[in-house]
């Protein structure tokens, strides 16, 4: 399986070499004074492979926002030649992913059975299918608030054209003498990696403790296994952990826009000033916000924070899973680090699913 | 304490407000006469509109502006829609903001003086015979100002546009609703929402408390985008979010309530009497 061992040095030659035929997009370092550490990651737009930090411990926001935009143009109408004319706004131009976590391919992963098998969204699938997506191994855990050892998502299944491990032995202070064992998972990744690189079939980043040790490392746990997990917090629906952690909430939505698997929207036309065209927009909604699920009447069917808060957690823990198979949770600890009322995801759901253990037994 | 607190919150959705006629097919509409005033405030709200220049000869195109003081002279008389920024502060306030409430059949209040009001309001902080001998001195009775409000606690108010200055694409998407015959609502979500469509780094994680989420969104998040935190100027969402927030801030960033409400008194969002800084109703910080 694992083919090929890159040096650095061929690699950033062979993105750069991807940048020629793309838009790239990878982990950029940006200072962050006042913070600890006083430098954050972002999935940013860059020119040179140079611009990358490869080494990251993890983007503040997923890479979402470069297949689902945050907001959008759907089509624009017009109407003064006397005829309604809807036009598609289509934005796709080629890209290139460079650098996206296993978290993040997961959440890709997600975003795929929602856009493009469930109910087929042109703008997604055309600006998915102009995706070129390289991943990265974390090697470690990114944050104390990670958990994505025990919803599996730590370990890539899909989701990108070729996979990197950054090979331990090598890396040491100096970033130039790393080496990246190469996993194919598409005749394009093959294609774009061409010669570079010398085969290995037995590379050392990717021996078989490589998983376990990396595994072993994450500190932060779910307290109930993932195949428990649904029917133990479906069992909690009218617990009053909800309440609880509620009562902090400010119903900002900041978990759900961070989260890179939450892929709700909202649809607004708006009128140009002759009244004679105007455009269908969409942007990012999210189902914390107290007004998601006001309905035509004015009836808001969750107008309680606990029931939003509910409903949200559910969603990860339990019903996208029932639908599509796959976790709603990647546990990159995104909308834990970005509650700022300390509401935490992974505590709801220990707590939802102890409660409904001890109710068992 | 916390419980008791109360503070302005803008009018996020006025149904019952009024639209002009909705434009027939085929007929074309009369231009709507705008009018665009000013009471105590720098003016900066109007000037906003001045700046949209992308947009400046379609909106052009589209209404009549017969009086703007800081764009051409003008003429009273009737409007269909009068936008107003500033505070109303003195008698010479109330009889303008009277005059035009009677001669526009919409009236806009923009920018936080005109919906909270605004900075004009710190000067309540001193008694209103201290900050009139301060400003005006020797000359203070030929100047009868009083404490600052919003154009609400006077006249009847339409729809508000808040936001220190207004947000000039909220303007023009309120304008183009008005004109196509659809209900404006402003954004009823925190301005975290636009800080994270944006892609900002939350300030919490410097360990600032910003008013973001607390704070009415649709400004775009622009202070948090250049680092600076939120200071509300475009209103609270509601007194249940500050409830929550006075408490967070005590028990999770060690912010004393006294603090949060002074930075509310920037822009009027509150304007109670200074409160001890005492402890919380349920327990000292932990």
């Amino acid at each position: 399986m694992w083919k090929r061992i890159v040096t650095h040095d061929e690699l950033i030659e062979r993105i750069d070499a991807l940048g020629r035929e793309r838009r790239l997009i990878g982990p950029v370092a940006r200072e962050a004074p006042g913070c600890h550490p006083p430098l954050r990651y972002f999935y940013e737009h860059v020119t040179r492979a140079a611009q990358l930090s490869l080494d990251f411990d993890y983007c503040v926001y997923g890479p979402k926002a470069f297949v689902l935009p945050p907001r959008e143009t759907l089509f624009r109408f017009d109407r003064s030649a006397g005829t309604f004319v809807a036009t598609p706004i289509m934005d796709a131009q080629p890209t290139a992913l460079v650098g996206a976590h296993p978290c993040d391919l997961h959440g890709l992963r997600l975003l795929d059975a929602v856009f493009q098998n469930d109910r087929p969204d042109e703008q997604y699938r055309a600006r998915r299918s102009a995706l070129f997506v390289v991943g990265i191994d974390c090697a470690r855990p990114c944050d104390a608030r990670a958990t994505c050892a025990d919803w599996g998502t730590n370990r890539v299944v899909g989701g990108c054209d070729v996979m990197l491990y950054a090979d331990p032995r090598n890396c040491g202070n100096n970033r130039r003498n790393a080496q990246y064992a190469v996993e194919f998972c598409s005749e394009a990744g093959r294609t774009w990696l061409g010669d570079a690189g010398r085969a290995d079939d037995d590379a050392v980043a990717v021996s078989a403790g490589y998983h376990a040790r990396k595994d072993a490392a994450f500190t932060r746990r779910l307290s109930a296994s993932v195949e428990q997990l649904p029917a133990l917090v479906r069992a909690s629906y009218d617990s009053h952990i909800w309440e609880k952690h509620a009562a902090r909430c400010y119903s900002c939505g900041s978990c759900n826009l961070v989260c890179p698997t939450c892929y709700c929207f909202d649809i607004q036309d708006d009128c140009d000033f002759n009244g004679a065209g105007g455009s269908r927009q969409r942007e990012w909604d999210a189902c914390m916000l107290p007004d998601f699920a006001v309905v035509a009447g004015g009836h808001n069917f969750r107008l309680l924070a606990a029931q939003r808060l509910r409903h949200r957690v559910m969603r990860k823990a339990a019903w996208i899973q029932q639908r599509t198979g796959l976790s709603a949770c990647v546990g990159c600890g995104r909308c834990d680090r970005a509650c700022t009322a300390s509401i935490s995801l992974i505590d709801m759901l220990n707590e939802a699913a102890q409660e409904a253990g001890n109710a068992h037994r | 304490m916390i419980d008791d607190l109360d503070v302005r919150c803008p009018i996020p959705d006025r149904g019952a407000a009024p639209i002009l006629p909705v434009p027939v097919e085929g007929v074309q509409a009369p231009r709507p006469r705008i009018g665009i005033f000013s009471l105590t405030s720098c003016e900066g709200c109007s000037l906003t509109i001045l700046e949209q220049e992308d947009e400046l000869l379609s909106l052009l195109g589209a209404i009549d502006i017969v009086d703007f003081r800081e764009a051409k002279s003008g003429a009273d008389g009737e409007v269909d829609i009068a936008f107003v920024d500033g505070a109303v502060s003195s008698p010479h306030d109330v009889a303008r903001v009277r005059q035009i409430r009677k001669n526009a059949r919409i009236l806009v209040a923009i920018g936080a003086c005109a919906c909270l009001g605004g900075v004009n309001t710190l000067k309540h902080a001193q008694s209103e015979h201290d900050y009139r001998q301060f400003v005006y001195g020797d000359r203070a009775p030929q100047f009868p100002t009083g404490d600052a409000r919003p154009l609400s606690a006077v006249v009847r108010v339409d729809y508000e546009l808040p936001g220190c200055p207004m947000v000039g694409a909220e303007f023009l998407r309120f304008v183009r609703c008005v004109l196509s015959g659809r209900p404006f609502r402003l954004p009823n979500d925190a301005v975290c929402v636009e800080c994270k469509r944006r892609g900002t780094l939350c300030l919490y994680e410097k360990g600032e408390t910003c008013l973001g989420p607390v704070t009415r969104g649709g400004c775009a998040a622009i202070c948090p985008a250049y680092g600076a935190r939120c200071e509300g100027c475009r209103g609270l969402l509601g007194n249940e979010q500050l409830r929550i927030f006075a408490r967070n801030c005590l028990q999770l960033h060690g912010t004393p309530l006294a603090e949060i409400l002074d930075r509310l008194r920037l822009f009027g969002v509150f304007q109670g009497e200074t409160l001890p800084d005492s402890q919380p109703p349920d327990g000292p910080p932990t």
